[in-house]
């Protein structure tokens, strides 16, 4: 019955904030505006803020008793929690009674001070002590950093760089130091292993017996099921490495390699370390992150009256993908029509024999390109190195162009690229390695490959004679 | 009155409803009393729509221009695909599903709990297993399993991203072929190539955006539906071209019949074309016109584009081709200079994979490796072709069958059959896909200790799509087309993006 009343603290607790938050901001506008006539809307805030207060206090306490949170932080709420409703209590007989009237506005501020911890404290209660400065740590931030880097998993501490973090993600914000469902703390190696209410959760060695993998095991739908089916869940590749390191004696300072690895974890764990270690690259598709404004009509008619293909990349974007691959008598002169889309054109298939270094100087003017097709074209090394001002620049295809080795090298130091495709050019497989010093990490393709002819590719397989 | 006049009158009384039908307006009131209902109702519920429903594609259908090239959902990571799918469905315990328990049980006695309940197009009774007939290896820096039988293929197994939990519920060819291709094992949906074009149109405005080649003597079993247009207006039907003899039936001028005189009657058809358009307002009128004069361009292009004898004598050697004959090798080089011209979606079928051990062609020993070969060099060659020229990070390939094969020996009618086969298998088959923004060197899902049904990371049919169209730019779930009053998509109410293989 207690525990009853007590969980619906959470939906009540709303209230006293919203309503004495409004009696806040109402006393605000009369003190700017005392002829407004607010007086009674402040009282009237007043006494269902007080009211609710008094409920929250009330469910609040019997949450409290149910045990499952750290005594210093409750003990808090709770203060300051009666302080709100009793501070609401005496502002409003103030207030009725028209005393201390100087008093009204510095006794608000300090209510509103009040409603700001204690719904702090609460918060910090529920959602763990470190949820909204998480939230501000990573602002900006990708998702990803929420998993430390592992460059070489077998390196890497068992525990600490590979357990952890999973715990970390989806266990700690219920079992943590602040608060102890099922009397249950993960965070401390010492509690991690002796586990709960419902008994010992981690046994070394048995990853069977121990009541933390059991409960994991179980199914989502399960009483018992961990974490709780509304939460997120741990994915099968965290179940399988949390299933390995228990087993493997559940060791908190070794590292990957010291424990045993059975066939089955390799993927998991090799996993870790493509995540985050090297991550592959995105190769196609990639358009600049800002964006642009939308490309004049006008200038877009102009060009596709020469027979080129040009659209946004997508129908949410106003970046520019434009294919001259049915233009066949554009010039470079006609390229000045890029002029006016220069901000938006993204990726650019320009494979024409009569586009040579002088376009060169209208493509660079557009420095969003990041794909761009010269294949077949007349470029030289003279042209390429112009190129070297488009600084968002992630795949050039030169296949069947002029260029050398020694063009490519002028591009060295660009820091976009991803993929650069020379079949066919000055560029010799003797180069190859030259290059790929020049440019660590892209992808240089010189082509020339041959599938050699096996005698099984023309003989036929005959079905055997009986004898 | 005599018969034929009779038919006649009825004929054009027929027609005068039909025009009428366009314009009266006591049709028009009629007919609306619901329908003004429905489209009030139509529009409050389209009002309770949140932002991401009002997403749903918006794909603009110019019936002038219907090829017209048009921007995805978002920026997509292939720009063509090209799908060679192994008609009669290949065995993947013999290619890539390398199974040694399997070898153990060869010759024994299929246990009877993998067949009670279930149903094969030919095996009755109690059939004995069949281990795996071909020797595998792992290749590369991934360890991809793959058997001798494909050695080429083998030395680019880092390229592919295999999918080895394929699973589909149909175990007859020509209804597997329609699952796979658009997304029902019954006729009149539109093919994967037909959704491709009808949602992007095609770059190059003088080829056809959706092309289908066919080799192995014989076409798919669920014929030209596999790549048919269903609902979608019929411009986005594959167009077949052949790699022998004219590229496209009746490509050529009739003997007599110049250019000029050519240009001249399509225009005097096309006239007649505008004049009734003006007169009933149809679209399809507007797509005929716009098709008369695709094919008037393509009387140029196709032929050009289509002939592969301009290749250097080294990609030739490279692919294995045969020129002046129809055959695989042809096809895989012709899809690489299609979609190097900017087609959209090749689509090729090779016949000849159902390897159910009734005679040699069919035996898994004798028939199935002759195919291995036919086809290893020329799709190793693709991949490789494409990735010189740059194509392959935008060109999504993908190699499969419509099902697979079963791990017991197929045991025609209750008795052995003459050469060693296998049944039509539909809990477990391979499909790899390359490039297009697809991981290099994955793996993706696993089937049981013989090679019988799919223990983790299960796709379907529905999942391929679901992926094919995300790589083109496109959610599945909203890339719909309005038919019979509900929208239609090409993977009904199933498909999963497999984002485990999306690099």
């Amino acid at each position: 019955m207690f525990s009853l009343v007590g969980h619906f603290h959470p939906v009540f607790v709303h209230l006293p904030i919203g309503i004495l938050v409004l009696a806040g901001i109402l006393q605000f506008l009369e003190r700017r505006k005392p002829a407004a006539g607010l007086e009674q809307a402040i009282n009237i805030s007043l006494l269902f803020g007080m009211i609710s207060a008094v409920i929250s206090c009330i469910t609040g306490y019997f949450l409290s008793r149910s045990d499952d949170y750290d005594e210093q932080l409750v003990n808090q709420h709770q203060w300051l929690g009666i302080a709100v409703a009793a501070l609401a209590i005496v502002l409003y007989f103030l207030r009725r009674r028209q005393q201390g009237k100087r008093w009204h506005w510095p006794m608000m501020i300090g209510l509103m001070v009040l409603i700001t911890l204690t719904g702090h404290v609460g918060g910090s209660l529920t959602h763990g002590s470190d949820y909204l400065t998480k939230a501000f740590g990573s602002f900006g931030k990708e998702d990803t950093a929420r998993r430390a880097a592992i460059a070489n998993v077998q390196e890497a501490a068992a525990y600490a760089d590979v357990i952890q973090p999973l715990l970390q993600e989806k266990c700690y914000s219920c079992h943590n130091k602040n608060k102890q469902k099922g009397s249950y703390r993960m965070d401390e190696q010492a509690l991690l292993i002796k586990g709960g209410k419902t008994g010992v959760a981690i046994i070394p060695g048995k990853a069977g017996e121990g009541d933390l993998m059991k409960r994991l095991l179980l199914p989502k739908e399960h009483e018992d099921h961990m974490p709780p089916k509304e939460k997120p869940q741990l994915s099968e590749q965290e179940l399988a490495l949390l299933h390995w390191w228990v087993a493997s004696g559940a060791s908190f300072d070794k590292k990957v390699k010291e424990l045993e690895q059975p066939e089955a974890i390799k993927p998991a764990l090799l996993a870790l370390q493509n995540k985050s270690g090297t991550p592959e690259k995105k190769l196609a598709a990639a358009i600049p992150a800002e964006p642009v404004a939308k490309a004049d009509d006008s200038a877009l008619k102009r060009i596709r009256s020469l027979g080129t293909v040009i659209l946004p990349v997508s129908q949410n974007s106003h970046y520019l993908s434009a294919s001259f691959i049915t233009a066949r008598g554009v010039t470079n002169k006609d390229l000045q029509l890029l002029l006016p889309m220069k901000q938006q054109l993204a990726w650019v298939k320009l494979g024409l024999p009569a586009i040579n270094d002088s376009a060169m100087d209208y493509i660079i003017q557009c420095n969003n390109i990041t794909r761009l097709q010269l294949d077949h074209s007349g470029i030289s090394d003279a042209g390429l190195q112009q190129l070297k001002k488009l600084t968002k620049l992630q795949y050039l295809n030169l296949v069947g162009t002029k260029i050398t080795a020694n063009g490519l090298l002028q591009l060295k130091g660009m820091k976009g690229l991803q993929s650069i495709y020379c079949y066919q050019t000055g560029v010799r497989r003797e180069d190859y390695a030259s290059l790929q010093q020049a440019f660590p990490g892209v992808l240089i393709d010189t082509g020339g490959y041959q599938v050699p002819l096996l005698p099984t590719d023309t003989t036929e397989v005959k079905p055997a004679t009986t004898k | 009155m005599t018969q034929k006049e009779l038919h006649t009158q009825r004929l054009v009384k027929e027609a005068n409803e039909r025009a009428a039908h366009y314009h009266s307006r006591r049709h028009f009131l009629r007919e609306s009393a619901m329908g003004l209902g429905a489209l009030a109702m139509g529009s409050l519920f389209g009002g309770c729509k949140d932002d991401k429903e009002q997403a749903i594609s918006k794909v603009a259908f110019d019936a002038a221009n219907p090829l017209a090239s048009k921007q995805p959902l978002f920026p997509g990571r292939a720009k063509s695909v090209i799908y060679l799918h192994m008609a009669g469905a290949p065995s993947q315990l013999e290619l890539f599903d390398y199974k040694p328990e399997l070898l153990k049980l060869d010759g024994q006695a299929c246990p009877q709990s993998l067949l009670e309940g279930k149903r094969f197009a030919f095996i009755r009774g109690v059939p004995k297993m069949l281990g795996p007939q071909a020797a595998f290896k792992q290749r590369g820096q991934s360890g991809a399993w793959v058997s001798d039988h494909l050695p080429h293929l083998a030395s680019v197994a880092d390229e592919i991203s295999f999918l080895k939990a394929v699973t589909t519920d149909q175990f007859n060819h020509g209804p597997a072929q329609l699952l796979i291709h658009t997304g029902a094992p019954r006729l009149g949906r539109p093919s994967m190539g037909a959704w491709a074009t009808y949602g992007l149109g095609t770059e190059n405005q003088n080829l056809p955006g959706f092309v289908v080649l066919t080799s192995g003597g014989r076409f798919p079993d669920a014929g030209k539906s596999v790549w048919g247009s269903g609902f979608l207006p019929s411009v986005y039907q594959g167009v077949q071209c052949r790699s022998e003899g004219d590229p496209v039936l009746f490509i050529n001028d009739p003997e007599g019949i110049d250019r000029d005189l050519r240009k001249a009657s399509i225009d005097a058809i096309n006239e007649v074309n505008r004049q009734q358009y003006a007169e009933f307002q149809d679209p399809e009128t507007l797509s005929r016109i716009a098709q008369y004069e695709m094919a008037y361009r393509m009387q140029i292009s196709v032929p050009e584009v289509m002939n592969i004898n301009d290749e250097p004598q080294y990609i030739h050697d490279m692919y294995g081709t045969q020129p002046g004959k129809s055959c695989y090798a042809n096809n895989v080089l012709l899809a690489r200079k299609l979609v190097e011209k900017g087609v959209r979606f090749v689509q090729l079928f090779d016949w000849g994979w159902d390897s159910h051990g009734t005679d040699a062609g069919g035996a898994i020993d004798v028939g199935f490796i002759n195919k291995c070969r036919q086809i290893d060099k020329a799709t190793t060659a693709l991949l490789l072709d494409l990735k010189q020229r740059g194509l392959l990070e935008d060109t999504l390939v993908v190699w499969g069958g419509e099902f697979g094969r079963t791990p017991m020996m197929e045991n025609r009618d209750g008795k052995q059959n003459p050469f060693k086969g296998r049944d039509h298998h539909v809990e477990a088959f391979t499909i790899w896909m390359a490039g297009g923004g697809i991981k290099r060197g994955a793996s993706f899902g696993e089937t049981d200790e013989i090679g019988y049904a799919a223990v983790s990371g299960k796709t379907t049919a529905f999942d391929i799509q679901a992926t094919i169209l995300n790589q083109l730019g496109f959610d599945h779930e909203k890339f719909t087309y309005q038919f019979q009053g509900r929208p239609f998509r090409l993977t009904d109410v199933h498909g999963r993006v497999i984002e485990e293989i999306i690099a």
